[in-house]
């Protein structure tokens, strides 16, 4: 008995025994947390994190149980079954068309977004979303920015997700055959992009890019959104009326001018002397019906909701069209005029109305030549090998490249092998060790790594519908005790930096400098006070609810 | 032998019918659905439902079910929720190549194996044996995935003898199979993918025809044969190999139907073009007409075989039919 007293004594001493402050009053204990996440074969990283994240979370007094499961049923939960789950690592990932923060702005956080759209985690609140509305309306840049400045201070505030990492975009490509200088970085996207394509220049004979994907890309053509491989083609194939610049900007691209004379109306000027790829010149009835045609019926699911904010397209001259938009949007010529295809009314009009009354959409359409005028021309597309495209000669912004030929290449160290042995000349997929890579670029002179910040981010989602994640103290206490630092360092291998914000500091303009330091708190002993403040209790180390606070919440299952 | 046939055909029938329902109850009733593969901040539940709607998805199973065989019997095998184009084009792109890497890697590994089984037989307890059965026992065991990656960095990666991977150099303008089969490129990129199945797969008949050889060359008619003075090489290819090759050849038929569908590694390793690699990517991308068809074209390839050498043993061995009668 003696000896027990005397250990007992012990425990206390060393703090592993509630110390008599924890006497105050508590609640229920909290219930075992489930941290959802995908297995760690199928994304070591996320968890890695997840179990960085979780023995954090133990050291609050929490019981922490990681949960892995495989992608669909890990999407069909977190997405489709709001109500049912605790936490889970999750992603955004990083788009041109995201240079612009209103996407996820709007998105991710509006309460008219909890029921089924993109705030799957339900938070809500209504000063969040006065705000989130009037940034999308106000077309000044600079007062825009302040209010972008403003929701990312108040989301920080509430933390409704615990952000992890920014992460890098890795890639490699070969010096002796590309000249370095004509590769080209664009804000949050890194060196593989469309503006890299178009102007990187051979210094040999070599003039085709070779790159590497590792999945299989979907059917290319100008009214499906391919996965993100098909993208990279789909994006040099078609032009759009602008294209996001590597500073992560709109820029007029197959219209010479757009201008906006109010909130609610777009003018496009079209750029002359373009042409189709079957001949035939590119008219302003193509342009507008490529801003129409997703709108119109269901035959292009995917593109519809980037019209769906449209009244009305005129053509207003031999070479211009007018957009009447139904509420303002600050973001249209970014989210819209950036991500819309041209595609040629005399191909695609027949097409859409011969697809009427069937379930297929137009995005199940695979052209044998598709007809299009972008800077490339798609000659081949055996989609399980390999897709190549050719260099369009007729085209104003014709690269310097011959071809574009991605590879498909699903094992990541052949894919490395590829790039020594020089098959291939430019690595532009790559998800495995950076260090490897790294290694690779000292011992070869002539592999250049590329790595730069991506505009996505990895984070936990907290369901803020369930408790105890619906009080806000209690999901600032947890985002106080995530070492993101160690995230980035440990479980991302040096390829990440630390996040805080929706906008990733490879988008400049708008990225809140140094948010991603100011996590109120910011370290486990912090957290603990939060919650100690906040009422929250450790009982024989285990966190309670403030007094009076039941557990009224189902367990995950 | 008629009615063993029809016996036969019938069990295909059956199986092949099994394995299509079960394949098709499979994908539908593993959680999450499709769509899920398209998830982007723009979807909204309209659009969810139009794909639903567009992939058929909305039916009830039953409905999808009637729908799913009747297209069977049509040889349509659906289209492609990823690459949108119909399941026979892709896997009649994919199998060409799969048929090619099987026959050539199986023709290599049987013709060692049989060669060598028959020479370790005949030189049983000599040091060459000594060494050799490890071997063969070790390349046998070895993970496919790992002795492919051992060729490709030393014949590949370090020498830069063999390309890392595809059928064919990038760009190459060999459209169709036929232009394809009579190029060097295309057997050039098909040597790595080869050498490793064959590695892998001469140790069954190695082994088999070893141990079949050291049975036979105990019967009463290889003594007679060496009391009739025939030469050493006579005695084992004449009498004793083609005797103890019977299930060497059965070994064969199976280990063909079981190639089709069982190169999924080594297609995934060096990027080739057949049925494995598009089951893996359809399985990974949630292509449930194209997994399907996969499976299905793997489990008809695999059951027919498995009749065909049924078949085979029965009229090389009358006693397989008798024994079936009884």
């Amino acid at each position: 008995m003696k000896r027990l007293l005397v250990a007992a004594a012990a425990a206390v001493v060393a703090g592993t025994i509630p110390a008599p402050s924890q006497a105050q009053p508590a609640g229920d204990p909290i219930r075992p947390i489930v941290l959802l996440t995908q297995p760690q074969a199928a994304l070591p990283q996320e968890y890695q994190a997840a179990e960085l994240i979780a023995a954090a979370w133990k050291q609050l007094g929490l019981q922490v149980q990681i949960r892995p499961l495989p992608s669909q049923q890990f999407s069909q939960i977190v997405w489709y079954e709001r109500q049912r789950w605790d936490a889970s690592t999750w992603q955004m990932v990083g788009r041109p068309e995201r240079s612009d923060p209103d996407e996820l702005t709007y998105n991710l956080f509006l309460s008219a977004n909890i029921a089924n759209g993109y705030n799957f985690v339900g938070y809500k609140n209504p000063e969040y979303d006065k705000l989130a509305n009037a940034q999308r309306q106000e077309l000044d840049l600079n007062k825009r920015k302040a209010l972008i400045i403003q929701l990312q201070e108040m989301i920080n505030k509430d933390q409704p997700y615990g952000f992890m990492v920014h992460p890098k975009n890795v890639v490699a490509f070969n010096r002796a055959v590309w000249d370095e200088k004509s590769v080209i970085d664009q804000a949050g996207i890194g060196a593989r992009n469309t503006w890299t394509w178009l102007n990187i220049t051979p210094l040999t004979a070599q003039k085709d890019i070779i790159l590497n994907s590792v999945s299989v890309p979907t059917n290319l053509n100008p009214f499906n959104i391919s996965g993100a491989q098909g993208s990279w083609a789909a994006e040099i194939v078609w032009d759009r009326l602008m294209r996001i610049g590597p500073d992560g900007l709109a820029k007029p691209w197959a219209a010479s001018e757009v201008t906006r004379p109010d909130p609610l109306t777009v003018d496009v000027k079209l750029r002359a002397g373009m042409k189709w790829s079957d001949g035939q010149p590119v008219t302003i009835e193509d342009a507008v019906f490529s801003l129409v045609a997703p709108g119109i019926s269901d035959k292009s699911p995917m593109y519809k909701p980037f019209v769906a904010n449209i009244a009305n397209v005129q053509a207003t001259g031999a070479d211009t069209l007018r957009i009447t938009l139904k509420k303002p949007d600050a973001a249209f010529l970014v989210s819209s005029l950036s991500k819309l295809n041209l595609a040629p009314k005399h191909v695609w009009e027949p097409i859409f109305e011969s697809l009427k009354g069937k379930p297929e959409t137009a995005e199940s359409i695979m052209e044998a030549k598709p007809v299009s005028s972008g800077p490339f021309r798609l000659t081949k597309a055996k989609l399980s090998e390999e897709i190549v495209l050719e260099a369009n000669p007729d085209h104003w912004a014709k690269p310097k490249a011959a071809r574009w030929i991605m590879r498909i290449q699903p094992n990541t160290e052949a894919a490395l092998g590829a790039l020594r042995s020089g098959e291939i000349n430019f690595l532009s997929d790559y998800n495995g060790d950076p260090q490897l890579l790294r290694d690779l670029a000292k011992s070869d002179p002539n592999i250049k790594m590329a790595e730069a910040l991506d505009m996505g981010f990895k984070f936990i989602a907290y369901n803020n519908r369930r408790q105890p994640f619906d009080v806000a103290a209690f999901r600032v206490a947890l985002s106080a005790s995530i070492d993101r630092e160690l995230l980035a360092e440990d479980a991302w291998g040096g390829a990440a930096v630390p996040s805080n914000s929706w906008v990733s500091p490879a988008l400049a303009f708008w990225h809140d400098q140094g948010i991603e330091n100011r996590v109120p708190g910011g370290s486990v002993e912090a957290a603990k006070k939060i919650l100690k403040d906040a009422g929250y209790v450790l009982v024989n180390g285990r966190l309670h609810y403030p007094a009076g606070v039941k557990e009224t919440t189902p367990a995950f299952q | 032998m008629a009615k063993l046939l029809a016996e036969r055909l019938g069990f295909l029938l059956l199986t092949v019918w099994i394995v299509t329902t079960v394949t098709f109850l499979l994908f539908r009733l593993m959680p999450g659905d499709p769509t899920l593969a398209y998830l982007s901040p723009t979807f909204n539940e309209e659009t969810r439902q139009t794909l639903l709607v567009s992939f058929g998805l909305d039916k009830p199973l039953w409905q999808q079910y009637l729908i799913y065989m009747a297209n069977l019997l049509r040889g349509d095998l659906g289209t492609s929720f990823l690459q949108r184009a119909p399941v026979v084009q892709i896997l009649g792109d994919a199998l060409p190549n799969t048929i090619i890497l099987t026959l050539v890697s199986l023709s290599c590994a049987y013709a060692f194996g049989i060669v060598a089984g028959a020479f370790l037989a005949f030189h049983r307890g000599g040091a060459l044996e000594g060494a050799a059965i490890p071997a063969a026992l070790a390349t046998r065991s070895a993970p496919e995935f790992w002795l492919g990656m051992l060729l490709l960095a030393g014949l590949a990666f370090q020498l830069g003898w063999f390309p890392t991977g595809g059928a064919v150099d990038p760009g190459s303008s060999l459209a169709t199979f036929r232009q394809r089969i009579g190029s060097a490129d295309f057997w050039h990129h098909l040597v790595l993918p080869a050498l490793t199945l064959t590695l892998y797969l001469q140790g069954l008949p190695l082994l088999l025809m070893r141990a079949t050889m050291l049975e036979v060359m105990g019967d009463e008619f290889i003594v007679m044969a060496r009391m009739k003075g025939l030469s050493r090489w006579s005695i084992v290819m004449r009498h004793a190999a083609r005797n103890a090759l019977l299930p060497v050849v059965t070994a064969f038929a199976l280990g063909l139907g079981a190639s089709v569908g069982g190169n999924v590694v080594v297609e995934t390793v060096f990027a080739w073009p057949g049925v494995g690699r598009v089951l893996v990517q359809a399985v990974q991308g949630a292509d449930y007409p194209v997994a399907q068809g996969a499976f299905i074209l793997i489990s008809v390839v695999l059951a027919t075989m498995n009749t065909v050498a049924d078949l085979a043993y029965a009229w090389l061995d009358p006693r397989v039919s008798v024994g079936a009668r009884r």
